[in-house]
């Protein structure tokens, strides 16, 4: 690496008549130069070289070291001392951050508990093969549904037929590609939140965080179920067609107003 | 005539030894390698996300064996087979710093382009495969190396002047801005979302639910603190030591601080060491491709 960017950076900067470029990456040849200057006696295998080397020190030896009032260091001490803190910081920051939702579960808990249709719960407590045929249905229906919700209130300049068509293709295509994606893409943050809970996939982010109109069909498209179709491969279909139908009651109880779709 | 100045470099340069460096090298071009050989073979991780980060590890590869590259130049130059000074010699120099140059840039570059990806995979998740398709995820690794390329020639041309490093470091200060912002809003919103599965009564139950909520969002924030704190603590050193370059030549505190100067390029290099394990290893088909290929066991019908 460039000691120039050490060395002859600072004469030139100051000092553009005498730039003395300094080749080599080599530490241990500033290094040299500057053991020369201190003893004398080793100066004789090197007495042309000598005085070039006297210049460069010329130039660069304006930094005085005399009368410094606190620690030579100081500045790597206190950089150092300011990262740490930064990084010890943030992480508190972010546990903080983790801790503040927990105490809000209690009400909204209880409340939701009365809302919910028996029927959700009963699904979900079923075990995989009956929930299987139960939610297929329901899951097309509604899906299809949004889906056309989707196509209609999607108005980005593409005709409809073309809408669908690629509607479809992406869902296909998440299918297939949704395993790179979902190994990957979600890997650092949701594959924590995902082990958890079971693979509550993205649908309730994108619930959250997207426009009035989007966040309706969001959650009935299986994308992000088959984002994370790979790290639920282990516990298999279940967890696919569980999500839309509890999603389609919290969407068809509490998304309403948030959503200005109409 | 400064005679006074033999004792007045208090802050000597500190010197890495060079087996650090050289064993470093070798231990990121080796990861780096493995993960590049790695995406190419498996089709199914050719998606944009292991684009970039395919192209993440083919910039270590390059900063590494670069690096490694320059040190052996050093003991043969030290042993005394090179010459420091000739011209050969500073033309090969002016090219492995160019190539490392390239190499952080792309890197830098890489994290920025990791981090939109997973913006967009986690924000607009149903449009996603159509805002990024493969052919325009080639378009944007092809302008990053390209403009790397071109930067990493003209900063090592021109780097006596001001204004390249000011680029330099202004780049720098973007993509870390960047970064944070996408990375916080990103945990921010899987916070929200973790929040939400765990009021669900049916999902997991009252206080247990809430239990493996809190757990999993401490996993995220110790995986956000553990990537976002590397990139800090890796590269800010040697951005630091460019800005006190340009702002305080003279002043002997930060000569002090420009001693340091190896132990930050020792850092930079460290990171392309653990940028693996913070990005491609986290992938479980990624650390399958692995296996299958270290145990030599038929990783040939993959391709």
């Amino acid at each position: 690496m460039r000691n120039c960017f050490r060395n002859s950076q600072d004469s030139d900067l100051f000092n553009n008549t005498e730039r003395l470029h300094i080749p080599g990456d080599t530490g241990s040849l500033h290094q040299f130069e500057m053991s020369d200057f201190h003893n004398r006696s080793q100066t004789n295998a090197r007495r042309s070289d000598y005085v070039w080397q006297y210049e460069y020190y010329d130039d660069e030896e304006p930094v005085s070291f005399e009368g410094l009032k606190a620690h030579r260091y100081s500045i790597v001490i206190g950089f150092w001392v300011g990262l740490a803190v930064f990084v010890i910081f943030m992480f508190f920051v972010l546990t903080l951050l983790t801790k503040t939702g927990a105490p809000h579960q209690e009400n909204p808990d209880s409340a939701e508990k009365r809302h919910r249709p028996g029927s959700c719960l009963v699904d979900i407590g079923s075990p995989q093969d009956e929930s299987d045929k139960a939610f297929s249905r329901p899951l097309l229906a509604e899906s299809r549904t949004y889906f056309h919700f989707y196509i209609n209130e999607e108005d980005q300049g593409k005709q409809k037929p073309e809408e669908e068509r690629d509607g479809k293709h992406s869902g296909a295509r998440a299918q297939r590609g949704g395993r790179g994606v979902g190994s990957s893409g979600v890997d650092e943050m949701e594959e924590e939140v995902e082990e958890a809970t079971g693979h509550k996939p993205i649908n309730g982010l994108m619930e959250e965080s997207n426009t009035d109109r989007e966040c309706a069909f969001f959650s009935h498209f299986n994308i992000p179920n088959f984002v994370n179709l790979e790290h639920s491969s282990t516990l298999g279909d279940d967890d696919l067609l569980y999500e839309p139908s509890a999603i389609l009651e919290r969407q068809s109880h509490s998304h309403d107003a948030h959503c200005d779709i109409h | 005539m400064s005679t006074t100045t033999v004792n007045q470099t208090d802050c000597p340069e500190v010197k890495v030894p060079l087996p650090l460096f050289f064993t470093i090298g070798v231990v990121s071009l080796a990861e780096n390698l493995l993960v590049v050989v790695s995406v190419l073979l498996n089709r199914n991780l050719h998606s944009p996300m292991f684009c970039f980060i395919c192209s993440l590890a083919a910039f270590n590869t390059m900063a590494s064996l670069t690096k490694t590259w320059e040190t052996l130049m050093i003991v043969f130059a030290n042993v005394g087979q090179l010459e420091k000074k000739g011209s050969s010699e500073m033309n090969l120099d002016d090219v492995m710093d160019s190539l490392l140059c390239m190499s952080f840039v792309g890197s830098i570059s890489s994290f920025l382009a990791i981090a939109v990806d997973r913006y967009i995979t986690i924000f607009h998740a149903l449009r996603y495969h159509n805002i990024m398709t493969m052919r325009r995820t080639k378009t944007i690794l092809g302008v990053i190396w390209i403009t790397c390329g071109v930067s990493a020639v003209l900063m090592v041309r021109f780097f006596q002047s001001k204004f390249i490093m000011i680029c330099f470091v202004a780049f720098f200060v973007v993509s870390l801005a960047m970064i944070c912002f996408l990375y916080f809003y990103m945990f921010m919103l899987a916070r929200i979302h973790a929040r939400k599965i765990a009021a669900l009564p049916s999902s997991s139950g009252g206080k247990f639910g809430r239990q493996r909520w809190r757990g999993s969002s401490m996993r995220g924030a110790l995986t956000l603190t553990i990537l976002f704190g590397a990139f800090v603590v890796c590269w800010t050193p040697f951005f630091l030591h460019l800005i006190l370059l340009m702002v305080c030549p003279m002043n002997p505190y930060c000569e002090c601080y420009r001693s340091l100067f190896q132990l930050h390029v020792v850092l930079m290099v460290s990171h392309a060491a653990i940028d693996p394990a913070i990005y491609a290893f986290r992938s479980a088909e990624l650390r399958h491709t692995f296996r299958k290929m270290l145990l030599c066991s038929d990783w040939k019908q993959r391709s």
